[in-house]
């Protein structure tokens, strides 16, 4: 046994309070096996990892319960135990690679510094390192060592950091989301790598992720985390097969699929309580959320009950098997040759200059953000942008929002030219466009209560506006985007990631837009509440017809919302059609690599598959 | 009925809480009641002189004047009067010429932070250049070009310390600026004006309090200097500097003619210092820290 939990419990103290934010969690971890930690921010995924790594945060406490690896303590081993096991007997690949390493160091003197604490004799560390970054198939090993980390990118870091996690032979790598901070086709090749090497090593991995579909096909084990409690725990192929606890099915439905027919998700309501909101919570802890829960639920926490050999739910009988009803079908009418076209751009492109140098001298020949490309929204259609950092994507949402000026081409708007940033084309855009910003976080103004924030766009208007009116508009924005009015007198702070998103949207709707400009609206958002969101922008196609352009780095909810697609890539439009043709048909490799590097939702697929390149 | 936001509450709280903002705080509440209530503290004209009893000690040592509690002077004036009565002109400085500044800074540095290119090249410059005067020897040739008198070193101030609002608050606001809620405004059709006031200037205010507080103690001492060395207040108008210049001929004999205004200059300084600090730390602002 390499790694043991026993009804571990992290709890943390508040006003004299103890609220537990990770309960009775128990698990083992053979040598050589994977398992998986999956669960939404807030579920305490992260937690166990800084059990081991003894880094919890201040006023966090492990109170009950043992973690023990290769049968030592690490709770309660003294602190000279732990500095011999980390770095050696257990490893972590971080969550974010560029910060993991140190910017002013090179690959190899960090990787050098490594070896020394292993006890690998300078003489012999280039072979070493050499070796292991062949392992993690860097092809250029030599000019990788050499190089500081933000000479590389994200994904070639990553692999760095695989490697010295495994150059010390560990018995237990912990890894924290290795692929959530890289680019979608980057996270086939990385999960491969560290499969491979933990299979060649027989290493136990214990594989944090919020991805359920991901942790299937890399897991052996799984184990759902919801609000710090183990809603379910087996085999992995069992769990995605047939997952038995609501919270399980409904966080594997509220992941739209990439082929067979499209049906509404279904969707939790709320999301899940903060660390605060757990202590009044007396029975199971998704009781509030729970479609099927009852009231026993509501006043016991249910115990954790074997249902199959291996496989533990904690949910009573009765909730377990009650079906939640059928999802209605989802029809994307073609919309592509009819409908009048809103938006048009042809040839539009964006190059920034590189900066002159004292002498007035350009020294570089500087960025082609957007390459000339042709772009167009009809009335009611949803158009997909699909790419990876550093494709365009954002800079084209900023372009047709007269963010920027474009260095070629026109934008039309009904007709009309926009192209220039000028105050009457301000206007203009103003009526019929708006965009909806990728971080609610950054684009609410937190000095403005909600009911200001929604309704800014009437401050800016020359006309008086009353008070009464504003809170009206107010109310009927938030009871559209599914929020309760009575937020009107929050702030921002005072609001969760999806209720701060639907604000986000409502401030866009304040104009009643017939074109919305979508930049990554759901991909910091956990799994269940995008559901929400992607709900919540069909249910405003259809009440409002509205256009939207989505931009995106995730293929499965391009296809759960959009007509059709841009692929974009080096600020290049690699592939441009209906979704459903490019889906089942996809042309130009970029798009199949893509397409690859999604985790398919059919289990018995081989994923990730042996060879992926770019 | 107000109602607050959670971020401005909690900095309220937190300011409430802190030992350093309600000990400036509580200070310099005292030397304002002491500035307003002046001619009824005072037990004499601060100007009247009473060449029969000079040089008095205060109350507490021998040879003491009960009419005198801290002492006379050398020209026989009431010390204790004569430090109620400079506390207005301390104020009165640290007050004006503390906003003037940060109106000229502010302004200028939301104008640069927000406009950029060559607007903000411009006024960095200028800050740049304006910075790399020592700043005693610029005041001093203001005040030759200006003349003496206290409101040209109010103006002296303003015209030297703006640069020290207008670098600090330019970097916050260019912090700012990167949020998106700055281009989502423009999104929704607020003129840069707009823009400017209800989006940036809010984001920078808790900064602005912070530097407020701290250039008001500058202020203090600024005006010190000035009128110790003859440049501000006319000679019959009482002044902490002008008290310390007046008694420095005769520290050996009579050393508290010193130490008292000096006290009184310390004790303004350090509640000012301490307001701005603890005000800081409550509104976690990125201030770069200079002491002048």
């Amino acid at each position: 046994m390499v790694l043991q939990a026993r009804n571990l419990t992290v709890s943390m103290q508040v006003n004299g309070e103890q609220i537990d934010v990770l309960r009775d969690v128990s698990f083992d971890l053979q040598p050589g096996k994977v398992l998986g930690l999956v669960g939404e921010s807030g579920a305490g995924k992260s937690m166990i990892g800084r059990v081991i790594s003894r880094n919890l945060p201040k006023q966090f406490a492990v109170t009950n319960g043992s973690l023990v690896f290769e049968g030592r303590d690490i709770i309660h081993g003294a602190d000279t135990l732990l500095a011999s096991l980390l770095g050696k007997r257990i490893a972590f690949v971080p969550q974010e690679p560029l910060t993991a390493l140190n910017p002013l160091m090179t690959i190899a003197q960090q990787f050098g510094e490594h070896l020394d604490r292993n006890g690998v004799a300078h003489a012999h560390q280039l072979e070493w390192m050499i070796n292991a970054l062949q392992e993690v198939r860097l092809l250029d090993p030599k000019r990788v060592l050499s190089s500081y980390p933000f000479q590389l990118s994200g994904g070639m870091c990553q692999r760095v950091l695989i490697a010295m996690a495994f150059i010390s032979q560990p018995a237990l790598v912990v890894a924290d989301e290795p692929t959530t901070a890289l680019d979608v086709s980057t996270q086939a090749t990385i999960v491969q790598i560290i499969r491979r090497l933990q299979k060649d090593h027989g290493t136990a991995l214990l594989f944090i992720t919020h991805d359920l579909r991901l942790a299937a096909h890399v897991c052996d084990h799984i184990l759902v985390l919801y609000a710090g409690e183990v809603v379910e725990r087996g085999p992995a192929r069992a769990i995605s097969k047939d997952p038995q606890h609501p919270y399980t099915r409904a966080l594997q439905a509220a992941n739209p699929s990439l082929d067979g027919p499209l049906t509404r998700l279904p969707s939790l309501p709320d999301n899940m309580p903060g660390i605060s909101g757990f202590s009044a919570i007396k029975g199971c802890r998704f009781g509030p959320r729970c479609p099927v829960g009852d009231s026993i639920c509501c006043n016991a926490v249910p115990q954790l009950r074997e249902i199959a050999p291996g496989h533990w739910v904690r949910c009573s009988p009765a909730c377990q098997h009650a079906e939640p009803s059928t999802a209605p079908l989802i029809e994307h009418a073609a919309i592509r040759d009819n409908g009048a076209v809103i938006l048009n751009a042809t040839g539009l492109s964006k190059h920034y200059e590189s900066p002159r140098n004292w002498l007035g001298r350009r020294d570089g020949p500087g960025l082609h953000a957007v390459r000339p490309m042709d772009f167009t929204v009809r009335a009611g259609e949803f158009v997909g942008v699909v790419g990876e950092s550093g494709s365009g994507k954002s800079t084209l949402a900023r372009l047709l929002m007269g963010l920027e000026k474009p260095s070629t081409g026109q934008i039309s708007l009904d007709g009309r030219d926009i192209t220039d940033t000028s105050q009457q084309t301000t206007q203009l855009r103003l009526d019929t466009l708006q965009m909806v910003f990728q971080d609610p976080q950054s684009a609410l103004n937190p000095r403005r209560s909600v009911e200001d924030l929604v309704t800014q766009v009437m401050e800016s208007h020359l006309k008086a506006v009353t008070p009464e009116a504003r809170r009206q508009r107010a109310q009927d924005l938030l009871r559209e985007t599914g929020l309760s009015p009575e937020l009107i007198h929050r702030y921002p702070s005072q609001l969760s990631g999806g209720q701060k998103q639907r604000v986000n949207i409502a401030r866009a709707l304040c104009v009643t837009p017939r074109l919305l400009i979508a930049d990554e609206i759901v991909s910091g958002l956990d799994v269940s509440v995008q559901a929400q969101i992607l709900n919540l922008l069909l249910d405003l196609k259809a009440q409002r017809q509205i256009a939207l352009v989505f931009i995106s780095h995730d293929l499965s909810v391009v296809r759960y919302l959009c007509s059709s697609m841009v692929v974009m890539r080096h600020g290049k439009v690699v592939e441009q059609g209906p979704t459903e043709q490019i889906f089942s048909n996809p042309q130009h490799a970029y798009t199949k690599a893509l397409f690859a590097a999604a985790p398919p939702a059919d289990l018995d697929c081989v994923w990730p598959p042996e060879q992926t390149s770019l | 009925m107000i109602r607050r936001s959670p971020r401005s509450a909690a900095a309220w709280q937190r300011c409430l809480s802190s030992p350093r903002v309600m000990a400036g705080a509580a200070i310099i509440l005292i030397l304002i009641i002491v500035a307003i209530a002046a001619p009824w503290l005072s037990p004499h004209d601060p100007q009247d002189q009473d060449l029969l009893s000079v040089l008095l000690p205060p109350f507490w040592m021998a040879d003491a004047d009960p009419r005198y509690p801290l002492g006379t002077d050398t020209l026989g004036r009431c010390i204790l009067s004569r430090l109620v009565y400079g506390t207005r002109i301390a104020l009165y400085v640290a007050g004006l010429a503390a906003s003037g500044a940060m109106i000229i800074g502010t302004v200028l540095a939301i104008l640069a932070g927000y406009f950029g290119g060559k607007i903000d090249w411009l006024i960095s410059r200028a800050v740049d250049i304006w910075m790399a005067f020592p700043p005693v020897v610029l005041a001093l040739i203001l005040l030759v070009g200006l003349g003496a008198g206290v409101n040209k070193v109010i103006l002296a101030i303003v015209l030297i310390d703006w640069t020290r609002f207008c670098r600090v608050i330019r970097s916050e606001v260019l912090v700012t600026m990167t949020l998106d809620y700055i281009p989502a405004a423009r999104l929704l059709g607020f003129s840069h004006q707009q823009i400017m006031l209800k989006e940036i200037l809010p984001a920078v205010t808790p900064l602005i309090i912070t530097m407020l507080s701290i250039e008001m103690g500058i202020a203090v001492i600024v005006e010190a200097i000035m009128s110790f060395v003859g440049m501000s207040v006319e000679s019959n108008v009482p002044a902490w500097g002008v008290m310390i210049a007046d008694a420095r001929t005769t520290m050996h004999q009579a050393p508290w003619s010193v130490v008292f205004p000096i006290g009184a200059i310390f004790m303004t300084v350090l509640a000012f210092n301490l307001l701005g600090d603890g005000l800081r730390r409550a509104l976690d602002g990125r201030l770069v820290q200079r002491n002048g």
